[in-house]
């Protein structure tokens, strides 16, 4: 007999919250065994559970090792789902370059940064740490991408975020550009020319979303419709 | 008075002219010889004249001696990498896997890593200045050392998923500290100690209190057995461990990103206060008005801290602090903290 629907998606949330790397995988394995729709999996499931960390990180309850292991959680969730994704899944997502300039190799709240948007819906790509001024433009051009992510830890790289801002104006890349991290305050943020600036990783998203509000397609729909949609389509396994 | 005088008096709970005024000049002295930050901290030599220059350029009341807070971790293996003209960053952790614990060894401050070079830095300036002013190598704590050994993600997970190899780790890293605590006050230093990674936005205070106090305890107790003074320097977010912080044994708390009249609140009756001038939006980006404003906002929030109080930068000044900026901080300091206080 299969579990109820809601419990399935009730387990891969609190493993998320539980930093349980085993139970999401097997949650994970469930919801495809009870012909959940794996976009469904995820978004009521996996998400609905790092939601819940997003803010227990923001009510200081949860720090750094804890968000770095509902993340573990998280992926392995994704990883037993993916397989099971219709494959004609169009992407309406945002896509968010990311990346620690250069100079500084702290990547610790880049990374955090990296899995709430991924979480929140954003389509990640993600340079690592170290990143050559260029490196930020070229991928941007490249991927058209819609935001670009700047960050930071060390005062002496922080200029180098003006440089990166103002050599995508001369590009002409049109993606917006937020900044973050220890040393960079939200009059810094201004002065650059940056279009955003975040606190901290939760308030990232709050920030990014606010930037596309009223044009931005949240990914991973499921209305009834939509739904029914990737069910005709064979989505559903 | 001079700086060592003062803080004599201070620590002695004696008169004095005036609070201490300590910007935290760390990578920054090598602006006063033109070198570069590499040449500078890899250099004994270099890293003690350098920081003889800046002094007697700055006179500044505590001169410190530092590069980055994995120098503890180098010595005991991790590998780093040495930009040209900043701070040198950690590139590969010694510990690539669990039975690499069996490896670690603590450091020998006489022959590893760049040790010798901070102990060289300590007796040239001990030499040239230290008649004036104390002479304070900064060591990363045990913790951030950890964390350095181990990388930082993986370590701070590993809280949760290992802490017996955590646990392990820290208490070879106390080991290599107190070492160098011993070499740096035979160099005729006085030893503080940093402990970044555990600030209060990246772990709880239930994990600071099983991970990291006991280590910091047994590190401020090898400290007070040479009659030195505990400092524990975490920059960042610290209200949440702020108190945990209070209760090392440290006698003075050097303090970031927290207001200071909360802190006082917190632990003043407990411990010396050290901060907190912004180094981004103060040092390096402000201008000397507006360091003014908030040289002058520390001393009014934390001069009547019971247990005393030291004006600092929150963290390191820098490197392309502007010469007036640091100038500013200084005259300031100087002029509205002169005992007693006052704010008019």
């Amino acid at each position: 007999m299969h579990k109820e629907k809601s419990d399935i998606l009730g387990n891969l949330a609190q493993a998320v919250i539980d930093m349980d790397v085993t139970r999401a995988s097997k949650a994970a394995a469930e919801a495809i065994i009870s012909h959940i729709d794996p976009y469904e999996a995820i978004t009521d499931g996996l998400a609905r559970g790092m939601d819940v960390v997003s803010e227990l990180f923001e009510n200081e309850e949860y720090f750094v090792p804890e968000i770095l292991l509902c993340a573990d959680a998280m992926y392995a969730g994704i990883e037993v789902l993916k397989p099971h994704f219709p494959k004609e899944a169009a992407s309406n997502k945002k896509k968010v370059v990311i990346g620690v300039v250069k100079g500084d190799t702290h990547d610790i709240g880049k990374n955090l940064v990296k899995i709430m948007l991924d979480n929140a819906g954003f389509e990640m790509h993600d340079l690592g740490r170290n990143v050559p001024y260029a490196k930020f433009i070229d991928t941007a051009g490249e991927l058209n991408a819609d935001l670009v992510c700047l960050s930071t830890l060390m005062t002496t790289t922080m200029d180098g975020m003006q440089v990166v801002i103002e050599d995508m104006k001369k590009a002409g890349i049109p993606a917006r550009v937020m900044v973050g991290g220890g040393p960079i305050s939200p009059g810094f943020a201004r002065n650059i020319g940056a279009d955003g600036y975040a606190r901290n990783a939760a308030e990232a998203v709050k920030v990014a979303k606010s930037m596309f509000q009223g044009i931005q397609i949240p990914l991973a729909m499921k209305t009834p419709e939509l739904v029914s949609i990737r069910k005709k389509l064979g989505g559903v396994q | 008075m001079t700086p060592k005088e003062r803080m004599a008096a201070m620590l002695q709970g004696k008169a004095a002219d005036r609070l201490l005024v300590s910007p935290l000049i760390l990578n920054f002295a090598s602006r006063s010889l033109n070198l570069p930050v590499r040449s500078f901290c890899t250099n004994g030599k270099n890293m003690g004249d350098a920081n003889i220059a800046c002094f007697k350029k700055y006179r500044h009341d505590i001169v410190y001696i530092f590069s980055t807070t994995s120098t503890v971790a180098e010595a005991m293996g991790t590998r780093m990498y040495f930009p040209e003209d900043d701070a040198p960053q950690v590139e590969t952790p010694f510990l690539q896997t669990r039975e690499d614990i069996r490896k670690l060894t603590p450091a020998d401050p006489e022959k590893d890593g760049r040790i010798p070079v901070y102990l060289e830095a300590v007796k040239r300036c001990v030499d040239a200045i230290g008649d004036e002013v104390f002479i304070v190598p900064v060591i990363g704590a045990p913790f951030t050392t950890s964390a350095a050994l181990r990388g930082t993600e993986t370590f701070i997970k590993e809280l949760y998923t290992d802490p017996e190899l955590v646990h392990a780790v820290m208490k070879v890293a106390t080991q290599s500290v107190k070492n160098i605590i011993d070499a740096c006050v035979k160099a005729g230093g006085v030893p503080v100690t940093v402990e970044p990674i555990a600030t209060g936005s990246m772990i709880s205070e239930s994990h600071f209190r099983t991970f990291v106090l006991p280590y910091l305890k047994e590190v401020y107790a090898h400290i007070h057995s040479y009659g030195l003074p505990g400092v524990l320097h975490i920059c960042g977010k610290t209200k949440r461990v702020i108190a945990c912080m209070a209760e090392s044994g440290a006698d003075i708390l050097s303090i970031d990103a927290i207001d200071l009249q909360e802190a006082k609140a917190l632990v003043g009756d407990k411990v010396c206060l050290m901060g907190n001038v912004s180094p981004a939006d103060g040092m390096f980006k402000g201008n000397p008005e507006i360091i003014a404003t908030m040289v002058k906002d520390c001393i009014t929030k934390a001069a009547d801290s019971p247990k005393g109080f030291v004006l600092a930068t929150g963290c390191e000044v820098p490197i392309k602090t502007p010469h007036e900026n640091l100038i500013a901080f200084l005259e300031a300091g100087r002029r509205v903290a002169r005992l007693p206080v006052n704010l008019n």
